[in-house]
């Protein structure tokens, strides 16, 4: 900072010019998302998006061909212009980090400054223009001239743009929407998040819904709240066969169990039937030697569940079992009638036609004898340039590890604290 | 029969780390002792592949098998590129951490670990982020003790290289286990950023650390302004890591781990 020996806008600017710069940014924003709001412009989508994305890549080559020799380029491909533009960023992104970003009915302040939807305020456009305009002046200064001790530098600065820019660009273009499916139907249309239906250039079949539960859990709950009693940690022990825990004050033991079971006169059999549920008998044995035994069963969406009360104040019961792994079995039709076979599986997708189709969720109440699959399918045409984006930044970040820091040594150690 | 078997490649790790530590001046043995330690976990996680038939990915305790794993490995590479021994023992505990944990509580090998999180990309993105954690809240005490000196009015520079050296690879790891959680939420959930709080917050945390970088490269001779924000920026790391689940934000957050995803 040079105040005393020049005065503000006063040739070459430095970081007052800068966070100037970036405040008014911010005001001119936040008072345009006051008046006008962001109803005045939508997201926008392919050609549009392509086309803006094009005019702003020219325009920063131009400003470049037009201000290079100047004053003026030194600043905006400097550190003090970077510094600023991040600050308002993290300003942004700071209030994004308190407020929820969920919609809210009553009008106030946090909705007409856009503080809950922020990433569709007008400040926060703005904003990410301005970096990337700064940043783009940054990446010009070090690639031309081509030097080739700059790979690593270029990496991470161009990769970063990339991937800002082609997320932004893309996001109007992102499709994320749901598909119902049921056992042995054919479904071709999905639904968004407002719940209009759309039709998909594939169909989907779902053959067979498998799902795969983690035994039931034991534990203590309060008789009057039915809150979980927490006392000591942990609070719920999973059911094994001819399991012996300590649960708080009770040392319990597990004398029979079964994954899916029916109740018949006085206890539970082994039986495989739908909407079987699991079962354990179970004793328990109180610090005074007292043992109460039973059974106990978390019941299914057709059977009751069943506690079993150890005292006046407590009870052990089976929590509902916890999804271990669940998939789906399609079959894929595309238009030009081709038909894949698929195993859809959280975290495993499988892209067709240019949709990613995720294994997303089931119907809940049902647990194992769900039929239906809830998949996700998204399509993000923009996904490959921001993979590349973010391939470089983590070249960049390797080259940062093993070159560590590039701090100028010699003038650190010759500096002066201040 | 894995138990015993866990116990064996533990026990081996255990015994040759705890000797290396105590010849830490003969660095050819003390490596060679680090090394036959971290392949004996290799080793056993192999042995748990096969005889599972499957990856060990699925449940907590595999989970922490794999970092107990990685951390050495990481934390030996630095200690190769850059001869900081603190690093390396560091991670050795916290590896050693993870196994005793693994030991305590036996039943964590087959406890429940949601579908979500059963992913090859779980263990890089925690790893990572272990690492930068451990550099950039040393950096934090190489700040606080140079604002120390600059208030004694006797700070050396030499603090400030210290400093910096550790906040590049602290910045680095956390930069690839920012990107690794975004590849990772791509497969999983389809988008790889959804501003979720602790994403903002982990991005906040990058900012900062960021700005200091920049400072720093600008001005190298001043130590005071960059210093400030280095204690602030693990202020901010601070929220991220334990005070994100406090603010309004969390109640929507993915990374809270509750019960129900």
């Amino acid at each position: 900072m040079n105040k005393n020996t020049k005065s503000l806008w006063q040739s070459p600017w430095g970081y007052s010019e800068s966070f100037l710069l970036t405040l008014g940014l911010l005001l001119i924003g936040f008072a345009l998302e006051f008046t006008v709001g962001n109803a005045s412009f939508g997201t926008i989508v392919f050609p549009y998006n392509l086309i803006a994305g094009g005019v702003y890549i020219f325009l920063i080559a131009l400003v470049y061909f037009l201000i290079r020799k100047k004053t003026v380029f030194k600043f905006l491909s400097g550190i003090p212009a970077s510094i600023g533009a991040i600050s308002g960023l993290s300003i942004l992104v700071v209030i994004m980090g308190i407020i929820p970003q969920i919609p809210i009915e009553e009008k106030g302040i946090v909705t007409s400054l856009g503080f809950n939807r922020l990433t569709t305020s007008i400040p926060f456009l703005f904003i990410n223009f301005y970096l990337l305009f700064i940043l783009g002046m940054v990446v010009i200064r070090k690639l031309f001239p081509v030097k080739w001790k700059n790979w690593g530098f270029i990496c991470s600065h161009l990769g970063l743009w990339i991937t800002v820019f082609s997320a932004g660009l893309g996001s109007g273009d992102l499709q994320r929407l749901r598909m119902d499916l049921n056992e042995n139907q054919i479904e071709g249309r999905a639904y968004d998040d407002k719940g209009n239906y759309l039709d998909l250039p594939l169909a989907i079949k779902l053959n067979d819904f498998k799902i795969e539960e983690f035994h039931p859990k034991l534990a203590i709950v309060d008789n009057t709240t039915g809150s979980l009693y927490e006392a000591t940690k942990p609070s719920m022990i999973m059911i094994e066969d001819d399991l012996i825990c300590q649960l708080h004050d009770w040392t319990i033991i597990v004398d029979e169990f079964f994954v899916t079971s029916g109740r018949i006169g006085d206890r539970y059999y082994s039986i495989i039937d739908f909407g079987a549920a699991p079962a354990a008998k179970v004793r328990v044995i109180s610090h005074t030697k007292d043992t109460i035994s039973g059974w106990i069963s978390c019941g299914s969406f057709n059977r009751p569940h069943e506690s079993l009360k150890i005292d006046e104040r407590f009870s052990v019961l089976m929590t509902v079992p916890e999804p271990k792994r669940f998939s789906s079995e399609v079959s894929i039709f595309t238009p030009d009638g081709q038909k894949q076979e698929q195993t859809l599986e959280v975290n495993k997708s499988f892209t067709v036609n240019g949709w990613k189709i995720y294994q997303l969720s089931y119907d809940e109440t049902m647990g194992i004898y769900s039929t239906k699959s809830v998949v996700e399918v998204v399509k993000d045409p923009w996904q490959i340039f921001v993979y590349i984006g973010i391939f470089m930044m983590m070249i960049g970040s390797v080259y940062m590890f093993w070159r560590g820091s590039k701090v100028k040594n010699e003038e650190t150690l010759n500096g002066i604290s201040g | 029969m894995i138990w015993n078997h866990f116990l064996l490649a533990a026990g081996i790790s255990a015994s040759t780390w705890l000797l290396a530590a105590f010849i830490p001046k003969r660095e050819l043995v003390r490596n060679g002792l680090v090394l036959t330690g971290i392949a004996s976990i290799a080793i056993f996680i192999g042995f748990l592949w096969i005889s599972l038939g499957r990856p060990p990915l699925r449940t907590l305790g595999e989970t922490r098998l794999w970092y107990a794993f990685f951390l050495p490995i990481i934390g030996f590479l630095t200690y190769w590129r850059w001869r900081y021994n603190w690093i390396l023992y560091y991670s050795l505990a916290l590896s050693l951490l993870f196994l005793f944990i693994n030991y305590m509580h036996p039943e964590n090998f087959s406890k429940t670990l949601m579908p979500a999180l059963q992913s090859p990309w779980f263990v890089p993105h925690v790893v990572v982020y272990i690492f930068a954690y451990a550099f950039l809240a040393a950096s934090s005490l190489v700040a606080i003790r140079g604002l120390y000196q600059e208030y004694k009015g006797q700070l050396q520079p030499k603090i400030m290289l210290m400093a910096d050296n550790l906040v590049y690879l602290g910045f680095s790891f956390l930069t690839l286990g920012l990107l690794f959680g975004a590849l990772w939420a791509k497969e999983a959930w389809g988008h790889y950023w959804t501003w979720d709080p602790k994403e903002t917050w982990a991005f906040i945390t990058w900012l900062g650390y960021l700005v200091y970088i920049h400072r720093r490269h600008q001005m190298p001779s001043k130590f005071k302004s960059s210093l400030w924000i280095l204690a602030l920026a693990f202020v901010i790391l601070l929220i991220c890591w334990f005070g994100v689940n406090y603010l309004p934000s969390a109640q929507y957050s993915v990374h809270t781990y509750s019960q129900q995803p």
